[in-house]
C-alpha cells in the first residue's frame, strides 16, 4: 500500500559510496607487498618524534624553506597578474559591453584551456630543458597553469554576476569602463580575494613539489634526505614545512573571516549562497596588505636572484631522436591512457570517500578529530612523489601504489574541507539524534552528512579533475600512466613523442574537466 | 518585583506515588550556573506517568535550561536527575538506551531535509538499530508498515512516506516531527515552546495532539509562552530566575499567581498573562 520508488541512495550514503574503492585496494595490498622495508618504515615513524636538531642541518633546511616560500609567493603573484588580465580578456560580459561581441572571449577561453590542462610540473620540466636550472623556472612554471586557472575562475565569476546594476549605469549614460568597474567591482572582489588566498596555499604545495623534481627549495632537500635514509633530517624539514603551512592556512582563514570574505567552497549546506552572500569589509586593511605585498615581492625576487631576462635565453634544443613519428605512434597508448584514468579514479575514490569514512570511524573519540586534522595536514604538505617513494619501501610500484600516494595528498585537502563544512552546518540535527539515543557515528552520518553530501561530492568532482592533472606527478615516480612515459620521452629528448604525449594528456584533462563540470552541475542542480 | 522569590512553591504530587512506579522524570535540587545569575537554582520536580505538565515563566526564567537538563543535553553542576528512578547511565550503550526513552520535539523540528519522510521517521529508531539497518534505510527505506501506522495515527496520508521532507507544508512538517517522536516510543515527551512560531489554528492543533499522545506510561513536559493555552494540562510549573515559583494543578492556579510570575517581565509576556487571567480565576478545565 505504500508504493516505493526505485532504490535510490540517499545523500549520506552517496558520500560513502566512493569509499568502496578501499575494498579492492585492501584486497590487493597483500599481493603488492614485496616483503622487505618494514624496518625502514619503522625508522621513518620513529624519526617523526626525534627530528634532527643539528644547527647546520636546520640552517640548510631553513634556507630551502625560504626558497620554497619565495618561489610560491612569486609564482602566486605572477599568476594573479596573469590571471586577472587574462580573466578580464576572457569575460564574455566585458567583451559584450566594450566591443559588442563575446566572440573574442570564447576564443581566448579555448586557448587558455591548454596551459590550464598541463600540470605545473610538466611546465617546470619543459622550461628546465629550455632555459636551464634557475629560480625563475619554478616561478613561471607555477604562474602558467595557475594564471590560466585564475583567469577561468575570474571570468566565470564575472559572467555569473547579475547585470542589473551595470545595465542601469549604462542606461544612465555612464561610459562602459566606469560602469563596469562600479557595477561589477564590489560584488566581484570578495570572491576573488578569497580565491586568491586559496591559490597561495596551492602555490606553497606546488613549490614544494617542484623542489622534489630538482627545481630548488625545500622539496629537493626532502627528497635527498629521504633517498639517503636520513629520516631524522627529513622530519626536521617536514615539521618546519608543517608549521609554515598551518600558519599560512590559519592566517589566510583569519583574514578571510576578518574581511568577511566568502569561503572558497563553502560546504555549509547553503547551496553555495555563501559565495555571494558574504560581503567584503575593511577595505582599507585590504588595500594596506596589497600595498605591503608589492615591496615584499620585490625583496623576495632579489633574495632569490630571479632574473626575468634569463628567461629569454633559450638553450638550443637537443636534436630530435631519430626514431621519428612511427615510434611515437607505436607507444602503448591504450594502456597509458587506461592506467592514467584508473589511477585517477582510484585516487579520487580514496580521497573523496576516505575523508568521510575516517571521520565516521573516529567520531566517538574526542582526540580522533585532532588526530585526523594532523594526518590531513601532513597529507596536504607532503608532496605525493615523496609518499610514493616511501610506499615503495614496502610496496611494488604500480597503479595502486601511485593511487595511494595521490589519494593521501588529496585526502588531506578534502578532509580539511569536510571537517570545516561539517562544523559549519551547525550541531542541531546531530544533537537531536544524539538526544534520542543514536550513537555518535550514525548521528554524524544522518545528522551532518545529509546536508553536506551534495556540495561535498560536487567539490569531489572538481577534485577528481585536479587529480587527473596530478597523475603525472606520481606517474613519474611510481611508474604508471602517461606520467612515466612522459618522463622517459623527456629524458630521451624524443620531442615528437613528447608533443604527442602532451597533446593526449591535455585532451584527457579537458575531457575530464568537462565530465567533472557536468557531474558537479548535476549534483548541485538536484539539491 | 520581589514576590516571585518569596512565594513558597506549592508542591502537589497527586496520584502515582501510590502505584510504586518511579516517576518518569525527577529533578532533585538541580543547580545550573549561569554567567551572572544561576540558570537553575535549587530546582526540584517530579513528573509521573500520564502527567501533562506545562512550564511557564517569562523569557530567561530557565525553561529551556530545565528542558535541556531533562533531555540529558545539559548535566547540572549540582543535584540529581533521575529518569524512571535511574541516574545518568555510565556506559555508552546503557546511556543510549536511556536516551532512546526521552523524546524531544524541537522548536525548529530538526527534520533531515535531504531525506524522505520515511527515512526521517526511521531516524528515530537509529538508537535501536545497528549499522546494517541504518545504512540499508538510506538505500531502501525500511519498516514501511510501522511508519505508515504512525502517520495514520496523526491523520497523515501514508502516501507522504516517499516524499522528501522539503515537499511538505508547514503543518505536515509539524506532524511528521510528531510522528518521528511516536516512532521513537519515548516515555518522556519534552517540548520547548513548540507553539511559539505557529499560527493559532496550527498551534491549537499541535497542542491537542501532544496532549493526546501523553497517555500513561508517557508523560509530557512542555514549555509554554502563552498561559491562555493551559487548558488540557494537569499541572503548571512556574519558573522565574531559575527558581520554582509554583507547581500546582491547573485548576487551582489563580490569576494573581500568573501575574506575579510575569511581573516586571517583557510587556508581551505580561500581556499574555493578563489575557489568561480571567480564565485562570475559574480554572482552566475546558
Amino acid at each position: 500500500m505504500t508504493a516505493h520508488a526505485s532504490i535510490q541512495p540517499a545523500p549520506p550514503l552517496l558520500v560513502l559510496l566512493p569509499a568502496l574503492v578501499v575494498l579492492p585496494v585492501l584486497l590487493a595490498l597483500p599481493l603488492l607487498l614485496h616483503g622487505g622495508g618494514w624496518d625502514l618504515i619503522g625508522q621513518f615513524a620513529w624519526a617523526a618524534l626525534t627530528p634532527c636538531l643539528d644547527p647546520l642541518v636546520l640552517r640548510s633546511l631553513l634556507n630551502g624553506l625560504g626558497v620554497t616560500v619565495g618561489m610560491a609567493l612569486l609564482g602566486w603573484a605572477l599568476s594573479l597578474v596573469l590571471g586577472l588580465s587574462l580573466g578580464l580578456l576572457s569575460s564574455r560580459l566585458l567583451w559584450r559591453t566594450l566591443a559588442g561581441s563575446a566572440l573574442p572571449a570564447e576564443l581566448i577561453r579555448r586557448l587558455l584551456a591548454l596551459p590550464r590542462s598541463i600540470h605545473e610540473l610538466i611546465w617546470g620540466l619543459l622550461l628546465l630543458q629550455l632555459i636551464g636550472q634557475q629560480p625563475a623556472v619554478a616561478v613561471v612554471a607555477i604562474a602558467i597553469p595557475f594564471g590560466a586557472l585564475v583567469a577561468r575562475v575570474l571570468s566565470d565569476l564575472l559572467d555569473a554576476l547579475p547585470t542589473d546594476g551595470l545595465d542601469a549605469l549604462r542606461a544612465a549614460g555612464a561610459p562602459a569602463p566606469a560602469a563596469l568597474l562600479t557595477a561589477l567591482g564590489p560584488p566581484l572582489l570578495p570572491g576573488l580575494i578569497s580565491y586568491g588566498g586559496y591559490r597561495l596555499e596551492c602555490a606553497l604545495r606546488s613549490a614544494t613539489l617542484l623542489g622534489v623534481f630538482g627545481l630548488g627549495g625545500l622539496g629537493n632537500e626532502l627528497l635527498l634526505t629521504q633517498q639517503s635514509l636520513q629520516f631524522h633530517e627529513l622530519w626536521s624539514g617536514l615539521w618546519l614545512l608543517l608549521a609554515v603551512m598551518l600558519s599560512l592556512e590559519g592566517g589566510i582563514g583569519m583574514l578571510r573571516r576578518r574581511w568577511s570574505m566568502p569561503r572558497r567552497f563553502g560546504l555549509a549546506g547553503d547551496g553555495g549562497k555563501g559565495r555571494c552572500g558574504a560581503a567584503g569589509r575593511r577595505g582599507r586593511e585590504i588595500l594596506l596588505v596589497l600595498t605591503v605585498l608589492l615591496p615584499v615581492l620585490l625583496l623576495v625576487a632579489r633574495g632569490l636572484a630571479v632574473d626575468p631576462a634569463a628567461l629569454l635565453h633559450w638553450q638550443p634544443l637537443p636534436p630530435v631522436a631519430p626514431q621519428g613519428w612511427a615510434m611515437a605512434l607505436a607507444l602503448p597508448w591504450a594502456a597509458l591512457v587506461g592506467s592514467t584514468v584508473g589511477l585517477t579514479l582510484l585516487a579520487a575514490g580514496l580521497a573523496v570517500g576516505g575523508a568521510p569514512l575516517l571521520l565516521l570511524l573516529l567520531a566517538p573519540w574526542r582526540w580522533g578529530r585532532l588526530l585526523l586534522q594532523l594526518l590531513w595536514a601532513f597529507g596536504r604538505l607532503w608532496p605525493p612523489p615523496l609518499t610514493a617513494l616511501l610506499l615503495l619501501f614496502v610496496l611494488q610500484p604500480g597503479v595502486i601504489t601511485a593511487a595511494l600516494a595521490l589519494g593521501f595528498h588529496n585526502l588531506g585537502i578534502l578532509g580539511r574541507l569536510l571537517l570545516e563544512g561539517s562544523e559549519a552546518t551547525g550541531p542541531a540535527r546531530e544533537q537531536a539524534l544524539l538526544c534520542s539515543g543514536t550513537g555518535p557515528r550514525l548521528a554524524l552520518l544522518y545528522g551532518r552528512f545529509s546536508g553536506l553530501a551534495r556540495s561535498y561530492l560536487a567539490y569531489g568532482a572538481y577534485r577528481a579533475d585536479v587529480i587527473l592533472r596530478e597523475t603525472v606527478v606520481v606517474g613519474l615516480v611510481a611508474g604508471s600512466g602517461l606520467g612515466s612515459q612522459l618522463r622517459e620521452s623527456l629524458s630521451a629528448f624524443a620531442w615528437d613523442q613528447l608533443a604527442l604525449l602532451l597533446a593526449v594528456y591535455a585532451l584527457l584533462t579537458l575531457v575530464g574537466e568537462d565530465l567533472s563540470d557536468r557531474g558537479r552541475q548535476r549534483l548541485l542542480g538536484a539539491a | 518585583m520581589t514576590i516571585g522569590h518569596s512565594s513558597t512553591p506549592t508542591s502537589l504530587h497527586s496520584s502515582s506515588e501510590a502505584s510504586g512506579q518511579p516517576p518518569v522524570l525527577e529533578l532533585r535540587d538541580v543547580h545550573v550556573p549561569g554567567r551572572q545569575l544561576p540558570r537553575l537554582d535549587g530546582l526540584s520536580l517530579r513528573l509521573e506517568a500520564g502527567e501533562r505538565v506545562a512550564l511557564l515563566g517569562p523569557s530567561g526564567a530557565g525553561k529551556s535550561t530545565l528542558l535541556a537538563v531533562a533531555n540529558g543535553l545539559l548535566a547540572p553542576r549540582r543535584g540529581a536527575v533521575l529518569w524512571q528512578g535511574q541516574p545518568r547511565a555510565r556506559s555508552a550503550a546503557r546511556r543510549r538506551r536511556q536516551q532512546a526513552r526521552i523524546g524531544t520535539l524541537w522548536q525548529d523540528l530538526r527534520l533531515i531535509e535531504e531525506l524522505s519522510v520515511q527515512q526521517n521517521l526511521n531516524a528515530a529508531r537509529l538508537a535501536r538499530w545497528g549499522w546494517p539497518r541504518a545504512l540499508l534505510n538510506l538505500l531502501w527505506p525500511l519498516e514501511s508498515e510501522a511508519c505508515a501506522a504512525v502517520l495514520r495515527r496523526l491523520d497523515l496520508d501514508p502516501v507522504l512516506l516517499d516524499q522528501p521532507v522539503t515537499a511538505l507544508s508547514g503543518g505536515q512538517r509539524q506532524r511528521v516531527a510528531l510522528a518521528r517522536l511516536l516512532r521513537q516510543e519515548p516515555t518522556l515527551l519534552l517540548a520547548d515552546e513548540p507553539l511559539a512560531s505557529l499560527d493559532p489554528r496550527l498551534a491549537d492543533e499541535l497542542l491537542q495532539l501532544l496532549l493526546h499522545l501523553a497517555q500513561p506510561p508517557r508523560a509530557l513536559l512542555l514549555s509554554l509562552h502563552r498561559p491562555d493555552l493551559l487548558g488540557g494540562f494537569d499541572r503548571a510549573i512556574g519558573l522565574r530566575q531559575g527558581r520554582l515559583v509554583f507547581d500546582q494543578p491547573v485548576q487551582t492556579l489563580r490569576a494573581d499567581a500568573l501575574q506575579t510570575l510575569y511581573a516586571g517581565a517583557d510587556p508581551a509576556d505580561q500581556f499574555a498573562a493578563a489575557a489568561a487571567a480571567p480564565g485562570a480565576a475559574n480554572g482552566f478545565r475546558p
